[in-house]
């Protein structure tokens, strides 16, 4: 398995931010992990790496509830900065959250590709990245 | 010379046994237009007479003497039987005209009583007649008219006591006409309960000299009762002033007794309470039912104002409503959509429903009124209105309950599902672990988490015990004393930070509040304040406080980062809600402040600026 992708973990959680970076570290799989408190910790990195490639994460898991900027305005404004990515990058919105409303309005966003209820085992993680990596083979 | 001394022109003609006119006065020539010249020595009979009132007046002779032939000479029967004739007789003078005389025959005798003539003595009896014919006529109009209004008439002549009744009145008490009547005769006829009453107003009539008009009721002979109304008026002596005649109409009202019975029968069957008012105003009738209503008698109400039975504050009103009724008299429900009442003998008002309609009767414009008392449903409106008072604020409370159950699944599903889903996230990592130092690592972090979820839980709880608080108790509190205490209780931040706080409570100096709270909301507020102040510039702090709307306002604005509210507007009060990157938020304060707040009845709002400051309003209850 070729580790040739950046993961990207945005959550104010630390716990959490461990416990996903720990399993990914375990699986091998990725280039690097990368982590954020928040949505605009987040953004403010891609803007910074607009054009490099190399850096910008392929995988988000991105959390609903923190502070500054949560997952939905995050969204918002990863929406009108992604025309100017030169990758395609994969979200997913991972939050504890069990409110109908918060799934609903993330499945609305078409470029969110699943929402994900904490906590997540070892198993999801393996399959969303499998998954990524698929996809990645087709289109290549 | 006779004529002279009367003037009523007499005619007398005298004819001798051979029908040769021998006598024929003054007067004779004026009535009969003949001259005494062209008649005196002529023979001539019978010529201004009818022949027809001839053969009559031969008849009535031939009938008195009993005369079987129709030969004979009716004068001369009455000559031989010394007898005379008087009756009417139709004249006709010369000029071929008419008129009634009445003519008397007597036949003359000589010196020797034998019958030499006769004399006829005439006398212009057209205008008398008239008047007879008239009278004649009036009385059959009198008669007609009483046979129509079922009335009689009568006079009671005292001093003889002597009775004469019109005869319809005989009819009406179902008399022989020929009967002889006294006082006695009518009393027999008097019905048996109405007897005393009868003649104690007739005694009453004769001792005050003034007729009392009488209801009662009769029996006749055939068994059959009717009601009459005697009005009649006393006959006084010119001389001595004492009573001589009464003289007065009788009615025979059995029928509209009958009505009268009905309709008061109608009256009183009626459910409602029923009041009868003429265009002024003035009560007519009402029934058992509106005396039982309103406390009075019908004879207090009668002829009174019905405004008695109104409130003081709707009588002018009233009056105005009323001549609009009459001016368009139609059957319809009083005051629609209002609230009515009616005000008994006691003064107390009474919720009343009120339908009017026109009544059409002799003495005009009547208005009947149906009113109903509504107390009861009135009773049962207020009920339904209290429950539904009671179901709203229970919605309230409800509503408010949903939305904060709602808060708590939120919480529950973010701040304990997430340390929660950690401690398994932990427990994986710590079983894989393959080193000491990864699981000493684990260990630590197991602490954290269980740290936090410890916090939560203590917070949770306190929120919880907090919005089920039933009672908490108040007290007054001054503002200026409790901010004292925590700027005391913050005064290391203060001095650190080098922060001002100005403060204005004199619009409102102090407020009824429970003093934990209080103090909690100014030690959250200024600590956030100072906690979240700008980098560049020393925190000031303004904290006052003001009436609007009726309500207490405790104001503080700050100087500080401001919050960006558009983003974080929504989840401000929220648990473990956090807006900056600062090491001691941590999402507490805002919502404990807020959850004391709303369980006195308050809110909390907040204006705020980013990179100007914000202030937050804490707005108790009104």
């Amino acid at each position: 398995m070729k580790k040739n992708f950046n993961f990207c973990i945005v959550d104010d959680d630390d716990i959490y931010q461990f416990t996903i970076k720990k399993t990914i570290q375990s699986l091998n799989y990725a280039k690097s992990v990368l982590a954020f408190s928040d949505g605009e910790e987040a953004l403010q990195f891609m803007m910074d790496n607009i054009s490099n490639e190399e850096d910008l994460p392929d995988i988000i898991l991105l959390d609903i509830n923190m502070p500054i900027m949560d997952g939905f305005q995050f969204m918002d404004e990863f929406i009108k900065i992604k025309p100017k990515l030169s990758k395609k990058i994969t979200i997913y919105m991972a939050s504890s959250s069990v409110d109908e409303t918060d799934i609903k309005k993330a499945h609305q966003i078409s470029e969110i590709s699943d929402y994900i209820i904490k906590p997540i085992k070892q198993g999801k993680i393996k399959s969303i990245i499998e998954v990524y990596l698929n996809d990645k083979e087709e289109t290549e | 010379m006779k004529a002279n001394l009367n003037p009523v022109t007499i005619a007398i003609i005298a004819i001798n046994n051979d029908n040769v006119i021998y006598q024929f006065n003054e007067g004779a020539e004026k009535l009969l237009g003949y001259s005494a010249s062209e008649l005196l020595g002529k023979k001539k009979s019978n010529f201004f007479i009818l022949d027809e009132e001839y053969e009559k007046f031969k008849k009535d002779i031939a009938s008195k003497y009993k005369i079987k032939t129709s030969d004979f000479n009716p004068y001369k029967i009455l000559a031989q039987n010394d007898d005379y004739d008087a009756r009417e007789w139709t004249i006709v003078k010369k000029d071929g005209t008419r008129f009634i005389a009445h003519s008397t025959l007597i036949p003359l005798k000589s010196d020797k009583g034998e019958n030499v003539g006769f004399m006829r003595i005439l006398k212009n009896i057209t205008d008398l007649k008239k008047i007879e014919n008239d009278l004649l006529r009036k009385n059959q109009v009198l008669n007609a008219a009483e046979k129509i209004t079922m009335m009689g008439n009568w006079q009671w002549h005292t001093v003889i006591n002597k009775v004469e009744w019109s005869s319809n009145l005989f009819n009406i008490f179902g008399v022989d006409p020929k009967e002889n009547l006294n006082f006695e005769t009518y009393f027999s006829f008097v019905h048996p309960e109405d007897k005393e009453k009868v003649s104690i107003s007739f005694e009453k009539s004769i001792k005050d000299k003034k007729f009392y008009d009488l209801l009662h009721r009769i029996k006749l002979k055939s068994g059959k009762t009717k009601t009459i109304q005697l009005l009649g008026e006393v006959v006084l002596d010119e001389d001595t002033g004492e009573v001589i005649e009464l003289i007065g109409t009788c009615q025979d009202v059995t029928e509209q007794r009958m009505a009268e019975i009905k309709f008061r029968g109608l009256l009183e069957s009626a459910p409602d309470a029923m009041v009868i008012v003429n265009d002024f105003g003035i009560i007519q009738l009402i029934n058992k039912q509106a005396e039982k209503l309103f406390g009075y008698s019908s004879q207090e109400l009668i002829n009174k104002p019905v405004e008695l039975l109104i409130p003081n504050r709707y009588k002018d009103k009233h009056s105005t409503h009323r001549d609009l009724f009459f001016s368009a008299p139609i059957a319809k429900k009083m005051g629609e959509g209002r609230e009515l009442y009616g005000v008994n003998k006691a003064g107390k008002e009474i919720p009343i429903q009120i339908s009017l309609s026109p009544l059409k009767t002799e003495e005009g414009l009547l208005v009947s009124a149906a009113i109903r008392d509504i107390t009861v449903q009135k009773k049962a409106e207020n009920k339904i209105l209290e429950a539904n008072e009671r179901l709203e604020v229970l919605a309230n409370k409800l509503t408010a309950q949903n939305t904060q159950l709602a808060d708590f699944a939120q919480i529950t599903s973010h701040n304990l599902r997430a340390p929660v889903s950690n401690l398994n996230s932990l427990m994986g990592f710590y079983k894989m672990a393959e080193t000491e130092e990864e699981k000493i690592l684990a260990f630590e972090k197991f602490e954290i988490v269980i740290h936090h979820l410890t916090d939560t839980l203590n917070t949770l709880i306190e929120a919880l015990k907090t919005k089920n608080r039933t009672s908490i108790p108040v007290e007054k509190l001054d503002f200026n004393e409790i901010l004292n205490k925590t700027v005391q209780i913050l005064s290391g931040q203060i001095i650190s930070t080098n922060t001002k706080i100005n403060s204005n409570f004199e619009n409102v100096t102090n407020i009824n509040y429970n003093r934990a709270y209080l103090e909690s909301i100014f030690l959250n507020l200024l600590s956030n304040a100072i906690k979240y102040k700008s980098e560049d510039k020393d925190p000031e702090i303004y904290v006052f406080s003001v009436l609007e709307d009726g309500a207490v306002k405790l104001k503080f604005k700050d100087n500080g980062l401001g919050i960006d509210l558009e983003r974080h507007g929504h989840k401000l009060f929220g648990l473990n809600k956090v807006f900056h990157r600062h090491p001691d938020a941590n999402g507490v304060g805002l919502f404990m402040t807020k959850v004391q707040i709303e369980s006195l009845g308050g809110t909390i709002t907040v204006e705020s600026e980013v990179n100007v400051g914000s202030t937050f309003s804490v707005n108790f209850k009104e």
